[in-house]
């Protein structure tokens, strides 16, 4: 009984600070989804009205767009990089923790620094275009054309998540049996056989765990494309969330910014529920 | 354990809706009219001000907490029952500052607000309207800068201090191309870019993000008199656009300025420019990032379109139409704008005063010959103040406008798209926004 009254203590303040901080924002936002709320006048309840204009808007249409593609580019890289990494940085070799340090260093940078550095480099004057000059192929615009900017944001979201998955698959690499590996050799696998046929499948819990984390953190992206672009040029970089963010805090419409943060939610909700059907399946 | 967690959560939830549903937010601008009218009365009852006030100032603290405190003692003196004190805010937060304030029904009461969103929030009845409230003191504001301020016909704040432009160049870079100082035109301008470009690989003219200022600059107005339909969709804007395509053709400008996502600032501290065309105050940023670069600088006079006026970047001062102390609100807005107090905020400042006696002051007739760059090129701003004009048309949506024309503009130059055919469809846009 003791261990127990403990025990509800320290699940009920986790519980009330999400509340405060989560839960009763998120339920707010949502009864705010159906109002024309812009904070310095009256709360008019308006009913789906803010729903159906999301729907309707080009702009959110435009940047759900933006977000999918980003997250198509991103996820994937996110899943595959860090898996090599993972496995090369399990073996067992003289100062390998070194280079899990250094591959997890870019982790503690910060976004905000993150975005301006590679602002610098991808300038069209940058260093990118420089080294590119070197060998003689012609700069590309890589922040200023509509084609390029989201692979350039994706290559600055997969420099810096590359070591905070490694660190997972890492995890859970070191959850593998050796067995199974030494049974392999026996039978004459080659490297990628193992991998593919041992490693892969036993991890796929955490493959599905850094999917749904990876695409959620997609979804949400804005402080890079915030930074670095505005979510320019002609708004190829902005995504749903940088849409919240300048409905509400430029344009203060925050009904129609919370319900287009609802119909986010939904599209996430839908990824995840499709993700675990594919991959969320116990190793037999 | 499944009813507790229940009751619980409905118990904060009761607390966040009692927290957020006070009684101004239903009420509105019914409320703010009675508060004026009692605030109005008890005025006339008595002249003595009390309560207590907060000011919102950016980025001021600390560099200029001792001239701000200042004026509070100043204004204390004539006023002991005020108790002002200072919320400083970083320039990228005010918004979400004062929004989040305002949900909360914490709206500073003296607020210091650029204009856009002073007139986003201003055409909502979030600010007292200063055609009313300080009348009797509008003669003492340039009227282009008392205007700033202006949206759907009322005032909501008073000018404070203000920039102009003027120019600060890199006389070796004009050298090395074979000039012996900076252009005055825009046409002059873009000849020397392009011998500037040739023998240095430096720029000359920049175009930043603020296309839509090149109209009113060019004689060409963004909205008509009524703030009612677009304006600009004119031969005389094709042809500056047709101009500007080719010279970007011609690599006379970067794109990465003209979306802002490179500072000018940085390109003239690498000597990748040969000029900046800003506020005297922001020259500082140059010596912080190349003092030697700053130290051969000079400044010069702005180069103006063909309207011949100057833009005037006014910061603006908003009273709370919900502040518990409206009229001690107001006259300390009032008292932090006078002429006194602009003129000693501009000796601690490169900044420009928006009162007409102010800015008259010998303290800013200065030798250009001898002065420090900064100095002169506040001189030259100051010179250009008779001619500085709000662009800011007085609607609300601004901000929109501005990103209509700035998209438009992109596609004529990014994705070859006819002038003609994005003025038109910017017009269309704008049209739609102002209905």
């Amino acid at each position: 009984m003791y261990k127990t009254r403990h025990a509800w203590f320290f699940l009920t303040v986790p519980l009330i600070l999400l509340s405060v901080f989560t839960f009763i924002p998120a339920i707010a936002a949502f009864i705010l989804s159906f109002t024309n709320y812009n904070v310095f006048q009256p709360i008019e309840f308006i009913g789906i009205q803010n729903y159906i204009d999301v729907l309707s808007d080009h702009s959110f249409r435009n940047a759900l767009s933006n977000t999918v593609y980003f997250w198509i580019l991103v996820t994937p890289a996110l899943i595959i990089f860090p898996i090599f990494l993972a496995i090369l940085v399990n073996q067992k070799l003289k100062g390998i923790s070194v280079f899990r340090l250094i591959y997890y260093f870019p982790v503690l940078v910060s976004i905000v620094v993150t975005a301006i550095l590679w602002r610098w480099m991808f300038a069209e004057s940058g260093i990118f275009n420089y080294v590119l000059s070197l060998v003689g192929i012609d700069p590309i615009r890589w922040l200023t054309s509509t084609k390029t900017v989201m692979p350039a944001m994706a290559i600055v979201t997969v420099w810096q998540g590359l070591g905070y998955y490694m660190l997972f698959f890492l995890a859970a690499l070191q959850g593998v049996p050796k067995e199974l590996y030494e049974a392999a050799d026996i039978d004459g696998a080659n490297f990628v056989k193992k991998h593919v046929y041992i490693t892969i499948p036993l991890i796929k819990p955490m493959i599905f765990f850094v999917a749904v984390i990876s695409t959620m953190s997609a979804f949400k992206e804005f402080t890079l494309m915030l930074t670095m672009t505005s979510g320019g040029p002609l708004n190829a970089s902005t995504t749903v969330v940088l849409l919240v963010f300048k409905e509400a805090f430029e344009r203060v419409n925050m009904g129609y910014a919370s319900a287009i943060s609802f119909v986010l939610f939904v599209v996430i909700l839908i990824i995840t529920i499709i993700n675990k059907k594919f991959l969320d399946t116990d190793y037999k | 354990m499944k009813k507790t967690i229940l009751l619980l959560l409905m118990a904060l939830f009761a607390m966040f809706v009692v927290a957020c549903g006070s009684d101004d937010v239903e009420t509105g601008t019914e409320d703010n009219d009675s508060v004026d009218t009692e605030q109005d009365t008890d005025q006339d009852e008595t002249t003595e001000l009390s309560g207590d006030i907060e000011f919102m100032t950016i980025d001021l603290m600390p560099t200029f907490e001792e001239y701000l405190n200042g004026v509070i003692a100043d204004f204390n003196e004539v006023h002991p029952n005020v108790n002002v004190t200072i919320r400083d805010v970083p320039l990228g937060q005010v918004e979400q500052v004062v929004l989040t304030s305002a949900a909360g029904d914490q709206l500073p009461d003296v607020m210091n607000l650029n204009t856009d969103f002073l007139k986003r929030a201003g055409a909502l009845g979030a600010f007292v309207n200063m055609d009313e409230k300080a009348s009797h003191v509008k003669d003492h504001y340039f009227e282009g800068l008392w205007n700033a301020g202006e949206v759907n016909g009322s005032v909501y704040a008073l000018p404070w201090y203000t920039t102009t432009s003027s120019m600060l160049y890199n006389p070796e870079l004009l050298e090395a191309a074979g000039f012996d100082g900076p252009p005055s035109t825009y046409e002059e301008g873009w000849e020397m870019s392009k011998a500037i470009y040739e023998e240095t690989g430096a720029y000359g003219n920049l175009i930043d993000s603020n296309i839509h200022l090149h109209f009113p600059r060019n004689g060409i107005d963004l909205l008509n008199a009524e703030g009612t339909a677009a304006t600009f969709n004119v031969p005389e804007a094709v042809e500056l656009w047709e101009e500007y395509k080719e010279l970007y053709d011609e690599g006379l400008f970067p794109a990465d300025v003209m979306l802002n996502q490179q500072p000018i600032s940085e390109l003239y501290a690498q000597e990748k420019v040969a000029w900046w065309i800003t506020g005297a105050q922001l020259f500082g940023q140059i010596n912080d990032l190349a003092p030697e670069v700053y130290n051969k600088s000079l400044a010069a006079e702005p180069i103006v379109g063909t309207a011949g006026v100057t833009v005037a970047d006014t910061m603006n001062i908003a009273v709370s139409s919900k502040s518990d102390n409206v009229d001690a609100a107001v006259e300390f807005a009032i008292f932090l704008t006078n002429d006194q107090n602009q003129l000693a905020f501009a000796h601690e400042a490169t900044i420009l005063p928006s009162t007409i006696e102010a800015a008259n002051d010998e303290f800013f007739s200065v030798d250009v010959e001898e002065a420090e760059v900064s100095q002169a090129g506040r001189y030259y701003a100051a010179q250009s103040l008779e001619n500085a004009v709000n662009m800011s048309p007085a609607v609300e949506n601004t901000t929109e406008i501005y990103e209509v024309i700035r998209q438009a503009f992109q596609r004529v130059i990014l994705e070859d798209v006819e002038p003609s055919d994005a003025l038109a469809d910017a017009e269309e846009q704008v049209n739609a926004l102002l209905q």
